[in-house]
Protein backbone atom coordinates (compact mmCIF):
# COMPACT_ATOMS: atom_id res chain seq x y z
CA UNK A 1 0.00 0.00 0.00
CA UNK A 2 2.61 2.62 1.01
CA UNK A 3 4.15 2.13 -3.26
CA UNK A 4 0.63 3.89 -3.94
CA UNK A 5 2.50 7.43 -2.35
CA UNK A 6 5.71 6.63 -3.79
CA UNK A 7 6.18 9.73 -6.40
CA UNK A 8 6.99 7.39 -9.72
CA UNK A 9 3.12 6.32 -8.64
CA UNK A 10 2.11 9.61 -8.97
CA UNK A 11 3.67 10.74 -11.80
CA UNK A 12 2.21 7.93 -13.06
CA UNK A 13 -1.37 8.55 -12.45
CA UNK A 14 -0.95 12.17 -13.42
CA UNK A 15 0.17 10.86 -17.01
CA UNK A 16 -2.97 8.52 -16.89
CA UNK A 17 -5.37 11.56 -15.96
CA UNK A 18 -3.74 13.60 -18.79
CA UNK A 19 -3.96 11.38 -21.20
CA UNK A 20 -7.66 10.19 -20.39
CA UNK A 21 -8.90 14.28 -20.37
CA UNK A 22 -6.68 14.49 -23.70
CA UNK A 23 -8.16 11.51 -25.42
CA UNK A 24 -11.89 12.65 -23.66
CA UNK A 25 -11.62 15.89 -25.27
CA UNK A 26 -10.55 14.71 -29.01
CA UNK A 27 -14.02 12.27 -28.09
CA UNK A 28 -15.94 14.33 -27.19
CA UNK A 29 -15.58 17.11 -29.27
CA UNK A 30 -16.02 14.65 -32.18
CA UNK A 31 -19.03 13.70 -30.46
CA UNK A 32 -20.79 17.25 -30.15
CA UNK A 33 -19.30 18.15 -33.86
CA UNK A 34 -21.69 15.27 -35.44
CA UNK A 35 -24.22 16.49 -33.06
CA UNK A 36 -24.21 20.26 -34.41
CA UNK A 37 -24.12 18.57 -38.19
CA UNK A 38 -27.44 16.66 -37.30
CA UNK A 39 -29.18 19.51 -35.15
CA UNK A 40 -27.99 22.13 -38.81
CA UNK A 41 -29.69 19.04 -40.70
CA UNK A 42 -32.58 19.25 -38.74
CA UNK A 43 -33.10 22.62 -38.71
CA UNK A 44 -33.09 22.63 -42.52
CA UNK A 45 -35.05 20.07 -43.20
CA UNK A 46 -37.28 19.97 -40.00
CA UNK A 47 -37.89 16.06 -39.95
CA UNK B 1 10.84 -35.31 4.00
CA UNK B 2 7.43 -34.11 6.69
CA UNK B 3 8.42 -30.76 6.39
CA UNK B 4 8.18 -31.04 2.52
CA UNK B 5 4.87 -32.22 2.79
CA UNK B 6 3.56 -28.97 4.77
CA UNK B 7 1.76 -26.33 3.04
CA UNK B 8 3.65 -23.09 3.85
CA UNK B 9 1.52 -20.00 4.67
CA UNK B 10 2.31 -18.65 1.54
CA UNK B 11 0.66 -21.65 -0.01
CA UNK B 12 -2.50 -21.32 1.78
CA UNK B 13 -3.12 -17.52 1.26
CA UNK B 14 -2.61 -18.61 -2.56
CA UNK B 15 -5.42 -21.24 -2.44
CA UNK B 16 -7.65 -18.81 -0.42
CA UNK B 17 -7.11 -16.03 -2.49
CA UNK B 18 -7.87 -18.43 -5.49
CA UNK B 19 -10.96 -19.50 -4.46
CA UNK B 20 -12.27 -16.05 -3.25
CA UNK B 21 -11.39 -15.09 -6.73
CA UNK B 22 -13.37 -18.27 -8.14
CA UNK B 23 -16.27 -17.72 -5.66
CA UNK B 24 -17.25 -14.13 -6.72
CA UNK B 25 -16.13 -14.83 -10.54
CA UNK B 26 -19.16 -17.60 -10.14
CA UNK B 27 -21.60 -14.97 -9.33
CA UNK B 28 -20.36 -11.93 -11.43
CA UNK B 29 -20.23 -13.95 -15.12
CA UNK B 30 -23.41 -15.09 -14.92
CA UNK B 31 -24.84 -11.58 -13.57
CA UNK B 32 -22.88 -10.31 -16.56
CA UNK B 33 -23.75 -12.52 -18.96
CA UNK B 34 -27.37 -11.94 -18.24
CA UNK B 35 -27.11 -8.52 -18.64
CA UNK B 36 -25.72 -8.75 -22.40
CA UNK B 37 -29.45 -10.36 -23.34
CA UNK B 38 -30.51 -6.87 -22.16
CA UNK B 39 -34.18 -8.47 -21.07
CA UNK B 40 -32.48 -10.61 -18.06
CA UNK B 41 -30.69 -7.30 -17.06
CA UNK B 42 -32.62 -6.74 -14.08
CA UNK B 43 -32.05 -10.11 -12.26
CA UNK B 44 -28.32 -10.26 -13.66
CA UNK B 45 -27.55 -6.91 -11.98
CA UNK B 46 -27.86 -8.16 -8.60
CA UNK B 47 -25.63 -11.53 -9.22
CA UNK B 48 -22.79 -9.10 -10.35
CA UNK B 49 -22.86 -7.12 -7.61
CA UNK B 50 -23.11 -10.11 -4.95
CA UNK B 51 -19.85 -11.14 -6.91
CA UNK B 52 -18.28 -7.88 -6.44
CA UNK B 53 -19.17 -7.69 -2.52
CA UNK B 54 -17.51 -10.99 -2.40
CA UNK B 55 -13.89 -9.87 -4.31
CA UNK B 56 -14.03 -7.15 -2.33
CA UNK B 57 -14.51 -8.76 1.02
CA UNK B 58 -11.79 -10.81 -0.09
CA UNK B 59 -9.50 -7.81 -0.84
CA UNK B 60 -10.36 -6.76 2.63
CA UNK B 61 -9.17 -9.65 4.54
CA UNK B 62 -6.16 -9.35 2.64
CA UNK B 63 -6.58 -11.81 -0.37
CA UNK B 64 -4.36 -11.47 -3.18
CA UNK B 65 -7.64 -11.09 -5.54
CA UNK B 66 -7.94 -9.49 -8.88
CA UNK B 67 -7.72 -5.37 -8.62
CA UNK B 68 -11.24 -3.42 -8.51
CA UNK B 69 -10.90 -1.84 -11.45
CA UNK B 70 -9.56 -4.66 -13.94
CA UNK B 71 -12.89 -6.52 -12.75
CA UNK B 72 -14.95 -3.40 -13.81
CA UNK B 73 -13.23 -3.31 -17.17
CA UNK B 74 -13.05 -6.90 -17.87
CA UNK B 75 -16.59 -7.33 -17.09
CA UNK B 76 -17.58 -4.09 -19.05
CA UNK B 77 -15.88 -5.13 -22.11
CA UNK B 78 -17.34 -8.35 -21.95
CA UNK B 79 -20.80 -6.47 -21.57
CA UNK B 80 -20.12 -4.01 -24.34
CA UNK B 81 -19.04 -7.20 -27.04
CA UNK B 82 -22.05 -9.66 -25.81
CA UNK B 83 -24.72 -6.68 -26.40
CA UNK B 84 -23.59 -5.19 -29.62
CA UNK B 85 -23.29 -8.55 -30.86
CA UNK B 86 -26.95 -9.96 -29.44
CA UNK B 87 -28.47 -7.10 -31.06
CA UNK B 88 -26.84 -7.29 -34.27
CA UNK B 89 -26.82 -11.25 -34.29
CA UNK B 90 -30.79 -10.88 -33.83
CA UNK B 91 -30.77 -8.58 -36.78
CA UNK B 92 -28.72 -10.05 -38.65
CA UNK B 93 -29.50 -14.00 -38.85
CA UNK B 94 -33.21 -13.83 -36.89
CA UNK B 95 -34.62 -10.94 -38.20
CA UNK B 96 -38.16 -12.35 -38.74
CA UNK B 97 -38.10 -13.72 -35.20
CA UNK B 98 -41.15 -12.45 -33.55
CA UNK B 99 -38.98 -10.88 -30.49
CA UNK B 100 -36.76 -9.03 -33.15
CA UNK B 101 -39.46 -7.78 -34.98
CA UNK B 102 -40.66 -6.66 -31.50
CA UNK B 103 -37.85 -5.24 -29.83
CA UNK B 104 -35.69 -4.07 -32.81
CA UNK B 105 -38.52 -2.40 -34.06
CA UNK B 106 -39.81 -0.97 -31.16
CA UNK B 107 -36.33 0.81 -30.64
CA UNK B 108 -36.50 1.87 -33.97
CA UNK B 109 -39.62 3.81 -33.59
CA UNK B 110 -38.13 5.36 -30.61
CA UNK B 111 -34.56 6.37 -31.19
CA UNK B 112 -33.59 5.23 -34.88
CA UNK B 113 -35.51 4.92 -37.78
CA UNK B 114 -32.79 2.89 -39.40
CA UNK B 115 -34.30 -0.16 -37.56
CA UNK B 116 -37.88 0.98 -38.37
CA UNK B 117 -37.61 2.11 -42.05
CA UNK B 118 -38.09 -0.28 -44.74
CA UNK B 119 -37.38 -3.10 -41.75
CA UNK B 120 -37.06 -6.80 -43.45
CA UNK B 121 -36.96 -5.46 -47.42
CA UNK B 122 -33.47 -5.63 -47.51
CA UNK B 123 -32.63 -8.65 -49.95
CA UNK B 124 -30.21 -10.33 -46.70
CA UNK B 125 -34.00 -8.74 -44.68
CA UNK B 126 -33.12 -6.45 -41.38
CA UNK B 127 -32.44 -3.09 -40.93
CA UNK B 128 -32.36 -1.38 -44.00
CA UNK B 129 -30.29 1.78 -42.88
CA UNK B 130 -27.41 2.56 -45.40
CA UNK B 131 -24.27 0.96 -44.40
CA UNK B 132 -25.75 -0.41 -41.20
CA UNK B 133 -25.45 -3.82 -42.44
CA UNK B 134 -21.93 -3.44 -43.66
CA UNK B 135 -20.88 -3.12 -39.71
CA UNK B 136 -22.82 -5.72 -38.27
CA UNK B 137 -21.00 -8.36 -40.64
CA UNK B 138 -17.92 -6.66 -40.47
CA UNK B 139 -17.86 -6.17 -36.66
CA UNK B 140 -19.91 -8.81 -35.04
CA UNK B 141 -17.75 -11.91 -36.38
CA UNK B 142 -14.58 -9.94 -35.87
CA UNK B 143 -14.17 -7.35 -33.40
CA UNK B 144 -16.76 -8.42 -30.74
CA UNK B 145 -15.66 -11.50 -31.03
CA UNK B 146 -11.73 -10.36 -29.94
CA UNK B 147 -13.19 -8.11 -27.68
CA UNK B 148 -14.96 -10.75 -25.81
CA UNK B 149 -11.71 -12.91 -25.78
CA UNK B 150 -9.58 -10.82 -24.70
CA UNK B 151 -11.75 -9.72 -21.96
CA UNK B 152 -12.02 -12.93 -20.59
CA UNK B 153 -7.99 -13.13 -20.94
CA UNK B 154 -7.68 -9.89 -19.18
CA UNK B 155 -10.35 -11.12 -16.37
CA UNK B 156 -7.56 -14.14 -15.64
CA UNK B 157 -4.55 -11.54 -15.17
CA UNK B 158 -2.67 -12.91 -18.54
CA UNK B 159 -0.34 -10.91 -20.89
CA UNK B 160 -2.29 -11.82 -23.70
CA UNK B 161 -5.71 -10.56 -22.34
CA UNK B 162 -4.09 -7.06 -21.56
CA UNK B 163 -2.16 -6.43 -25.34
CA UNK B 164 -5.82 -7.68 -26.89
CA UNK B 165 -7.98 -5.20 -24.93
CA UNK B 166 -5.68 -2.59 -25.91
CA UNK B 167 -5.91 -3.78 -29.29
CA UNK B 168 -9.70 -3.88 -29.36
CA UNK B 169 -10.25 -0.98 -27.89
CA UNK B 170 -8.57 0.71 -30.49
CA UNK B 171 -10.58 -1.17 -32.77
CA UNK B 172 -13.56 0.12 -30.91
CA UNK B 173 -12.62 3.68 -31.53
CA UNK B 174 -12.38 2.86 -35.16
CA UNK B 175 -15.85 1.72 -35.15
CA UNK B 176 -17.21 4.51 -33.27
CA UNK B 177 -15.80 6.83 -35.72
CA UNK B 178 -17.10 5.83 -38.54
CA UNK B 179 -20.00 4.67 -37.39
CA UNK B 180 -21.52 8.12 -35.71
CA UNK B 181 -20.09 9.50 -39.07
CA UNK B 182 -22.09 7.03 -40.94
CA UNK B 183 -25.05 7.89 -38.95
CA UNK B 184 -24.52 11.65 -39.31
CA UNK B 185 -24.24 10.99 -42.96
CA UNK B 186 -27.78 9.30 -42.82
CA UNK B 187 -29.23 11.27 -39.97
CA UNK B 188 -32.18 12.85 -42.59
CA UNK B 189 -33.39 9.17 -43.12
CA UNK B 190 -32.65 7.74 -39.36
CA UNK B 191 -34.20 9.98 -37.40
CA UNK B 192 -37.41 10.92 -39.18
CA UNK B 193 -40.70 10.37 -37.62
CA UNK B 194 -39.03 8.89 -34.47
CA UNK B 195 -40.00 9.62 -31.07
CA UNK B 196 -36.71 10.93 -30.13
CA UNK B 197 -34.91 12.89 -32.93
CA UNK B 198 -31.28 13.74 -32.64
CA UNK B 199 -31.53 14.38 -28.75
CA UNK B 200 -31.88 10.27 -28.96
CA UNK B 201 -29.09 9.62 -30.79
CA UNK B 202 -27.40 11.69 -28.05
CA UNK B 203 -28.49 10.04 -25.12
CA UNK B 204 -27.35 6.34 -26.18
CA UNK B 205 -24.22 7.40 -28.44
CA UNK B 206 -22.68 8.39 -25.60
CA UNK B 207 -22.63 5.51 -23.57
CA UNK B 208 -20.60 3.37 -26.26
CA UNK B 209 -17.47 5.45 -25.41
CA UNK B 210 -17.80 3.83 -22.18
CA UNK B 211 -15.26 0.79 -23.19
CA UNK B 212 -12.31 2.82 -24.76
CA UNK B 213 -12.53 5.62 -22.17
CA UNK B 214 -10.30 2.15 -20.71
CA UNK B 215 -7.59 3.16 -23.31
CA UNK B 216 -5.06 5.87 -21.27
CA UNK B 217 -5.41 2.85 -17.92
CA UNK B 218 -4.47 0.11 -20.22
CA UNK B 219 -1.79 1.72 -21.71
CA UNK B 220 -0.28 3.09 -18.10
CA UNK B 221 -0.79 0.40 -16.52
CA UNK B 222 1.59 -1.63 -14.48
CA UNK B 223 1.93 -4.51 -16.72
CA UNK B 224 3.91 -6.76 -14.54
CA UNK B 225 0.72 -7.62 -12.90
CA UNK B 226 -0.42 -9.47 -15.69
CA UNK B 227 1.56 -12.97 -15.82
CA UNK B 228 2.86 -14.43 -19.35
Amino acid sequence: MNDRHDKGIDAQDRRRKRALNAFQVLIYGYLFTMFLIQLHMYSVSDW
Amino acid sequence: MERAAVASGYDVHQEQSREAQRQADRWMLPGAIMMTTAILGPIGFPLFLKGMSIQRKAALQGLSVRPMICTLLGYLVIMDSGLNSIGWSLDLVAHHSLINRTLVTAWGNMFDAGYYWHYNELWIGGTGAPGEKSWEIGLVPTVFCMRLAAAIGFLQMKRWGHQWLIVTCWFGVIYWVGYVANMTMFADLRYTGVVFPVIGWWIYDIFYITPFLAIPYLHTVNREIFSD
